[in-house]
């Protein structure tokens, strides 16, 4: 194979002369069956054709799946419950373990990640006979096999149990709901001494349950919600006489966001 | 093999750069428009500000006013006082835009008590008449911008986009 | 004239070689997909720095808009990705890309372990390979605080736990990476994107740097 132009710096002896330059990099795969190709064009465009498939399909879900957003971080949201990125949801699940959590978190934080993260890396040596089939070293492929298992397990068991629908609400984007309203009137005495006020925030603005400013519902329609429950809202929440609940559904049939 | 023949390396290598360029246009076609927004994105026609100057007050000596309006600067909004000099001449009103054409300090009225009559900017001596105009021999390469007026239902003075100065 | 220009520098830095070397180099039939359909899994190596690229792009992008302050973090993400032309997309591939460049990697990884591709005399770049996988975990964990919304904020707390949870130096740990000893906050954001910004990325380019340098003088693993 040619290499380079052959160009000499006659005279200068910081420059090798290229002829007394050693042919550098791997052997040629002639020693290999079957045909060899040049890098340049010929496997490259090979490479980039994959790439450019790829990058469609890239393209295509980046386009029909917005990335998502929710609303802005507010730590005193205690509602909240937190799950990490997906690649991270293995080591989360391990954690929940009795055996890895408590007393014995360490086990679960740094032992056992610690080891499996020590095994990857030391592999090689490790490893070290001559065969590199997966079936003719059972060994390093069946310890593989068991921690890809385990974490696809893992993974599945931490969101097998995740109620998407309420993740959502939680993380919504939610429009600022001001409203006005006397804090010492009898409905809002009601409200702030009842369990309404858990889900349904201390400004009527919602948290886990919707916001209660402007539904657009009828006191008749706010108190049968508050008797008979709606959606993920279970019946018979409110635990006062029927008298306050009237005036309760009366009161927040009346709130209207504020202008 | 004659010239005009294209060798199977060369037709390679064009398919490969041919590739190679509709990857690097899907990677970059978007991240180049998004970066290139701003310069793209249409302006909608600044609103008029209201100022607490009566029109009727104005005189044919230059005044300053300040005024304050609500600024959007993408995500971030903000109160800003900027500032204008005012004078009447004749029927209409002329508010001159403060910032000096040289290079973006603040000019003021017969600040400098050599030129009494005189726009002066004191970051590098320059000089505009009464109605914007740059005197020459001194640093400014153009007169003053000027904004739109007009005046409110109950007579206050309102200021509009800043645009080229017309008088000159 | 460009022929002029590429003699005169080859005249006196002797370029040839270099770029000659990575064009000439034969590539063996069995990585090949055109030969042999199941050669594909050689091409994951390959994808995962595509998108490593893409995410280098976005990410450069991304910043142009992004404030790293909890104040305005938030609405500038916000702000990009509603009210900029393209900015749902530009953001899209940086978020998918962190998904994708997870996901490539991890193929790729198992590729070379089934394969025995580690076997001497490559132990060394298995090893750096390694320490790119970390390094990716690494921006994606600081990567995912940056737009400050809830999931955000919960999910390094969950992580920062973690951290904390070492004995002995975990709370120096969590003072560390949080910025303070007991808020999750300002001081938070501004370091994690430091992180994702400037260390992990120079960590990761020295180490790919590292990787295909050693892929180029080793070359490609025979067929098996």
């Amino acid at each position: 194979m040619h290499r380079g132009k052959g160009l000499k710096f006659v005279g200068d002896s910081r420059v090798l002369h290229p002829s007394s330059r050693k042919k550098k990099g791997p052997k040629d795969y002639s020693e290999y069956p079957g045909k060899t190709e040049a890098f340049w064009p010929d496997f490259l465009l090979k490479e980039w054709l994959i790439g450019s498939v790829f990058l469609v399909g890239y393209l295509i879900l980046t386009v029909s799946h917005p990335a998502p957003l929710e609303r802005q971080a507010d730590p005193t949201d205690t509602a909240y419950t937190a799950l990490p990125d997906w690649y991270f949801l293995f080591l989360y699940q391990l954690l929940k373990y009795e055996f890895a959590s408590g007393p014995y978190n360490i086990i679960g934080a740094i032992i056992i990640p610690g080891i499996a993260f020590m095994a990857l890396l030391l592999v090689p040596f490790l490893d070290t006979s001559k065969e590199r089939r997966p079936f003719k070293r059972p060994l390093p492929t069946g310890f593989m096999l068991l921690a890809i298992a385990s974490m696809i397990f893992l993974t599945w068991e931490s969101v097998v149990n995740v109620d998407w629908d309420a993740k959502r609400a939680a993380g919504e984007i939610r429009e600022e709901v001001a409203v006005e309203f006397d804090e010492n009137s009898e409905g809002y005495q009601l409200y702030s001494t009842s369990s309404c006020i858990g889900c349904h925030g201390n400004a009527f603005e919602g948290g886990l349950g919707p916001t209660l400013v402007g539904t657009g519902l009828s006191a008749e329609e706010i108190y049968d919600i508050a008797v008979n429950g709606v959606g993920t809202m279970p019946a018979g929440t409110y635990q006062g006489t029927d008298e306050e609940l009237q005036k309760l559904s009366e009161f927040i049939s009346t709130l209207e966001p504020a202008e | 093999m004659s010239n005009n023949k294209v060798t199977r390396r060369q037709f390679l290598s064009y398919t490969l750069t041919g590739v190679g360029g509709f990857m690097a246009a899907g990677m970059l076609m978007p991240m180049v428009r998004f970066a290139i927004d701003p310069v793209l994105q249409k302006k909608d026609g600044a609103d008029f500000v209201l100022t607490d100057l009566p029109v009727a007050d104005i005189t044919e000596e230059p005044t300053r006013v300040d005024f304050n309006f609500e600024q959007i600067d993408a995500w971030y909004s903000s109160e800003v006082t900027s500032t204008a000099w005012v004078y009447r001449d004749g029927d209409t009103i002329v508010a001159l835009s403060p910032i000096c054409k040289h290079l973006g300090c603040t000019v003021g009225w017969a600040t400098d008590s050599a030129h009494p009559n005189r726009f002066f900017c004191a970051c590098h001596a320059g000089l505009y008449e009464k109605n914007g105009k740059n005197v020459p021999g001194t640093p400014p390469r153009g007169p003053l911008d000027m904004y739109e007026v007009r005046e409110s239902a109950d007579g206050l003075l309102e200021l509009g986009p800043v645009v080229p100065n017309t008088l000159v | 004239m460009l022929n002029k220009i590429y003699d005169w520098v080859d005249e006196r830095l002797d370029i040839t070689p270099i770029w000659r070397d990575i064009a000439d180099h034969e590539v063996p039939e069995h990585v090949n997909p055109a030969h042999h359909f199941s050669a594909f899994v050689y091409c994951f190596g390959g994808l995962t720095f595509f998108v490593t690229v893409i995410q280098i792009l976005s990410g450069m992008f991304l910043t142009m808009y992004y404030v790293p302050d909890i104040e305005n973090a938030w609405n500038s993400v916000y702000y990009l990705q509603n009210e900029v032309a393209f900015g749902e997309i530009v953001r899209g591939m940086h978020h998918w890309g962190a998904s994708l460049v997870i996901v490539m990697m991890f193929l790729h990884t198992l590729r070379v372990f089934f394969t025995g591709s580690y076997k001497k005399p490559r132990e060394l770049n298995w090893m750096v390979g390694v320490g790119i996988f970390g390094i990716m975990l690494g921006l994606g964990f600081t990567g995912y605080l940056l737009p400050w919304d809830m999931k955000a904020l919960f999910a390094t707390k969950v992580g920062i736990e973690i951290a904390a949870s070492v004995p002995f130096i975990g709370g120096a740990i969590k003072t560390l990476l949080a910025g303070d000893e007991v808020i999750l906050g300002a001081q938070t954001l501004t370091r994690f994107f430091a992180i994702h910004v400037f260390f992990l990325p120079a960590a990761l380019f020295g180490l790919l740097a590292a990787h295909f340098i050693l892929i180029r003088r080793q070359g490609i693993s025979g067929p098996l």
